[in-house]
């Protein structure tokens, strides 16, 4: 027994020394900014970013000589910095960047701190579009660092006029007789596409005051009209959907002649095409008879700030930093992502860049992206059927309602 | 079975009755012991162990005022004070209030209860101990001294010094985990209800009754009994044609008219010298609708020939091999006896070369067929060697996350609208369901829920599985 006993009492002892000290974890609270104390952050970007990320920090060294810092660079892609950070937002980097849709779903779970550091500064030098996605109940949460992460339409010019590119049912017979065709990811995974047809027929989806639960208009006679023009254009053969990164490999191999996608694809579709590489705002569809311009979600990459961090005040002053002009210019340069800054967006660089330029137009007909979770698997499923043609004949009212239904459903 | 359950209460029973004799007839010492733990073993001077068993009290006392107390105080509503925060502009950091966290809370309370149990338990054997060092004092005998003690629990007592450390560890990182996942279940703890922000707190069975409702915004209930359905028959399939394609191919190239035997089996092998990943994410990309199976097929016509059979949809130019429901399904199975073989061949390689050759050579002398040996000799051989083998590999099936997740992942998408509003879909495991409802929808407290019903499957499979291969004198009929 003694035997016994005394195992236990190691064991005891053990699990209260490794539990005991988190007991204890109280808030940081007066963490006194004593005057030359390392200042240490950590930075989660895209793994691409890093360079360019690099030689920001040291320009931000140097911008403050006085104060010895020690930051560190993670790796974090921005489309699902989100999933990291919400995991554990203790743990989670001091500053990290991330795409402007998770903004809600951090604000929701007090994962991001209201950026105060700069904020006016903020709102006056970035584009309107970009500071409005930073934007929740009026409070700025983020520091807008690009605003070219939507999507507009890729072409090979020497197949599609600029006349044809107006609509899509024109491309869509065009490529069709041609035996080629125009793609676009509306069915798996692809949620974020459908939408620019339905809400560019002005039928609105979008999240409701709680920042949970949607609400959506798909589910009316103007909707069915919609769902219609949808299998219309699929019915011709030259439209079809896939992924984006499908749709990339085949536009190299010239079975598609343009397709939707964002300025993260530039380069290889840049290669696909070579000289005949275009871009345009998205096409118009034919609804009903009359065409109906596509509309979209705009992108922008945000920087957030981490209310856990020991540094917040640091880690704001380091996040404007990373949004300067001089910073976003650097990431187009290296990177080519288009600028929030409006100044820097301006210059001839940025202006002469197609994809940054169709971006810019197609923007009149671009909104925030705000949109609860229960979105996107229904939403998916809903581009699935109809890029299928709507193979089991359903009609189109009940897979509207039913897919209404699971958009607008309560979270449980 | 029975009997051991009844030896089992015993002990339990005899444990406790142990005590009630000890404290009974306990002199005044071991009746101390119930207050100041160590006093009977300092009473017969055995001082070392009694300061010892003191100072585990006192710093019991300790822990339970500093940790267990607050913690467990909290344990009934999982922490009342909301988490709020305002930015100093003097210390240029965010001040916190001192809130709740609810997975603390839950997490520090569960730790709190094994660390009373593992407490109690010393404290019985504690007073025991000292009642038996009674014993041995009225009957004249010479208690051990703490040499003896150690080299007993060198010697014949080693066992337990061995087990010390694997105990431990099961209890730090498989029981206390497992008890709070198991306590998730009956919580709130989702999307809404994030900690550190959020609190969460106990909801009773609601969450296992959502699992079985099903309306039109809550489907809960259709997807579960269609993933679970699906699940079974995938882990049946999936170890089936795995088992019996390994031993056919292993008896292929055992076939003694077989040449070059060394060369087909390192063939094979080869395919497990790459990670299973890579060849899955490989495989997804070659059977994609525009990919280059697709290719190859639609341009030696049998795409269009199996659309006039009516195996692919007229409406497609190409077999939806990974975006159709059952054709998913069916590349699924069929991808994974491709990348399980290999391993069964090697375990049915091993098995089929320890038969022993005159079986076979008596059965050829009294006139069986070959397929008889295989039937009557054979097949009894290996499901006797690899029984335990199969059970475990249908529940590693039912739990078998990589080929799924990462052949449907980004490709498959559902078209049945009930399933997608509860966020699964046809080519879904449990815990494929249960991996996209915590990863893309934070939807803790029902993956839990889930959690559970794979644990109930897993079991309810293994106990009658094992019931059936262990029953009987099989063992004795296999003694050749």
């Amino acid at each position: 027994m003694k035997k016994i006993s005394a195992i236990l009492v190691v064991l005891c002892i053990a699990l209260t020394c490794a539990f005991a000290q988190g007991g204890k974890e109280a808030p940081a609270a007066a963490a006194t900014a004593a005057p030359k104390e390392t200042i240490k952050l950590t930075v989660w970007v895209g793994d691409l970013y890093t360079e360019v990320t690099e030689k920001i920090i040291e320009k931000f060294k140097a911008a403050y000589p006085d104060e010895t810092f020690e930051i560190t660079v993670g790796i974090e892609s921005e489309s699902t910095c989100k999933d990291t950070v919400l995991t554990d937002p203790e743990a989670a980097a001091d500053v990290y960047t991330f795409a402007d849709d998770q903004l809600l779903a951090l604000v929701n779970a007090a994962a991001i701190q209201p950026a105060t550091v700069d904020a006016d500064k903020v709102k006056t030098e970035n584009g309107e579009g970009a500071v409005n996605a930073a934007i929740v109940d009026g409070q700025l949460y983020a520091y807008p660092m690009s605003a070219s992460n939507g999507y507009f339409m890729y072409y090979d010019k020497s197949f599609f006029t600029e006349d044809d590119v107006k609509s899509l049912n024109t491309m869509a017979v065009k490529a069709a007789k041609a035996g080629k065709k125009v793609g676009m990811q509306f069915g798996a995974d692809g949620g974020w596409y459908l939408y620019s047809f339905f809400k560019g027929a002005g039928l609105d989806m979008k999240i409701n005051d709680d920042g949970m639960t949607n609400s959506c208009e798909w589910a009316s006679k103007g909707g069915e009209a919609v769902a219609k023009g949808i299998l219309d254009l699929v019915a011709t053969g030259g439209f079809y959907a896939d992924s984006t990164s499908n749709l990339v490999s085949a536009a190299k191999d010239g079975t598609v002649v343009a397709l939707v996608d964002g300025t993260w694809d530039a380069n290889p579709i840049m290669e696909a095409y070579k000289d005949n590489y275009a871009c345009c705002k998205l096409p118009t569809f034919s609804v009903s008879g009359k065409d109906v311009q596509m509309a979209s979600f705009a992108g922008y990459k945000l920087i957030g700030v981490n209310p856990f961090s020991k540094n917040v005040g640091w880690a704001m002053r380091f996040a404007s930093f990373m949004t300067s002009e001089e910073s976003q210019v650097a990431r187009f340069e290296s990177n080519g992502d288009g600028p929030a800054n409006i100044k820097a967006a301006a210059s001839a660089s940025v202006a002469s860049n197609p994809a940054i330029a169709a971006l810019a137009t197609q923007s009149q007909f671009a909104t925030v992206q705000r949109v609860g979770g229960n979105y996107w698997t229904p939403a998916a499923t809903l581009g699935t059927i109809l890029s299928q043609g709507n193979p089991e004949k359903t009609a189109l009212s009940d897979l509207l309602s039913t897919a209404v239904a699971g958009i607008t459903a309560p979270v449980v | 079975m029975k009997g051991k359950f009844k030896q089992f209460l015993g002990s339990i029973g005899h444990y406790f009755s142990d005590f009630g004799a000890a404290v009974v007839h306990g002199d005044w010492s071991v009746k101390l012991s119930l207050v100041f733990m160590g006093a009977g073993y300092i009473r017969r001077r055995k001082y070392l162990y009694g300061v010892f068993l003191l100072a585990i009290e006192v710093f019991f006392i300790l822990l339970a005022a500093t940790f267990i107390a607050p913690n467990l105080a909290k344990f009934g509503t999982l922490g009342t004070v909301k988490a709020e925060m305002h930015f100093d502009d003097v210390l240029f950091t965010n001040v916190w209030n001192d809130f709740d966290n609810s997975f603390k809370i839950l997490l520090y309370s569960i730790i709190s209860l094994v660390a009373i149990l593992i407490f109690a338990l010393i404290w019985i054997s504690s007073i025991k101990g000292a009642y038996s060092l009674q014993k041995m004092d009225e009957q004249g005998e010479k208690p051990p001294t703490i040499r003896d003690d150690i080299s007993s629990a060198m010697n014949e007592k080693y066992y337990k010094t061995l087990l010390a450390v694997p105990v431990g560890g099961i209890v730090l990182f498989t029981i206390i985990p497992l008890i709070v996942m198991i306590c998730i279940a009956f919580t709130s703890y989702d999307e809404q209800h994030m900690p550190p922000a959020a609190l969460f707190t106990w909801v009773g069975w609601a969450n296992f009754k959502q699992l079985f409702t099903t309306s039109l915004t809550s489907t809960f209930g259709y997807s579960f009994g269609k993933i679970l359905r699906w699940t079974l028959v995938w882990a049946v399939l999936a170890t089936f044609t795995n088992y019996f394609g390994g031993i056919m191919l292993a008896m292929l190239i055992n076939n003694k008219r077989t040449r070059w035997k060394k060369m087909w089996r390192t063939c094979f092998i080869i395919a497990m010298a790459v990670p299973q990943f890579v060849t899955l994410l490989l495989v997804r990309n070659f059977f994609a609708d525009q990919g280059i199976v697709n290719t190859i097929c639609s341009n030696i016509g049998l795409t269009s020939l199996l659309k006039k059979i009516g195996l692919v949809p007229a409406y497609l130019n190409y077999i939806p091999f990974l975006t159709n429901p059952n054709w998913a399904k069916f590349m699924i199975i069929m991808i994974n006896i491709w990348v399980g073989v290999p391993y069964l061949l090697l375990i049915a390689t091993g098995i089929l070369m320890n038969i022993p050759q005159d079986l076979y050579e008596a059965a050829t002398i009294d006139g069986a067929n070959s397929f008889q040996q295989f039937r009557k000799i054979t097949m009894p051989y290996m499901l006797f060697v690899t029984g335990p083998y199969l059970i475990n590999s249908v529940v590693q099936n039912i739990n078998n996350f990589n080929v799924i997740y990462l052949l449907t992942n980004n490709v498959f998408e559902t078209s049945d609208q009930l399933l997608a509003n509860s966020h699964a879909r046809e080519t879904d495991l449990l815990v494929t369901w249960l991996f996209r409802l915590t990863n893309e929808y934070y939807n803790y407290k029902m993956a839990s829920v889930i959690g559970i019903m794979v644990f109930v499957v897993c079991t309810v499979i293994t106990l009658v599985a094992f019931n059936f291969v262990i029953r009987g004198n099989k063992e004795e009929g296999m003694q050749l």
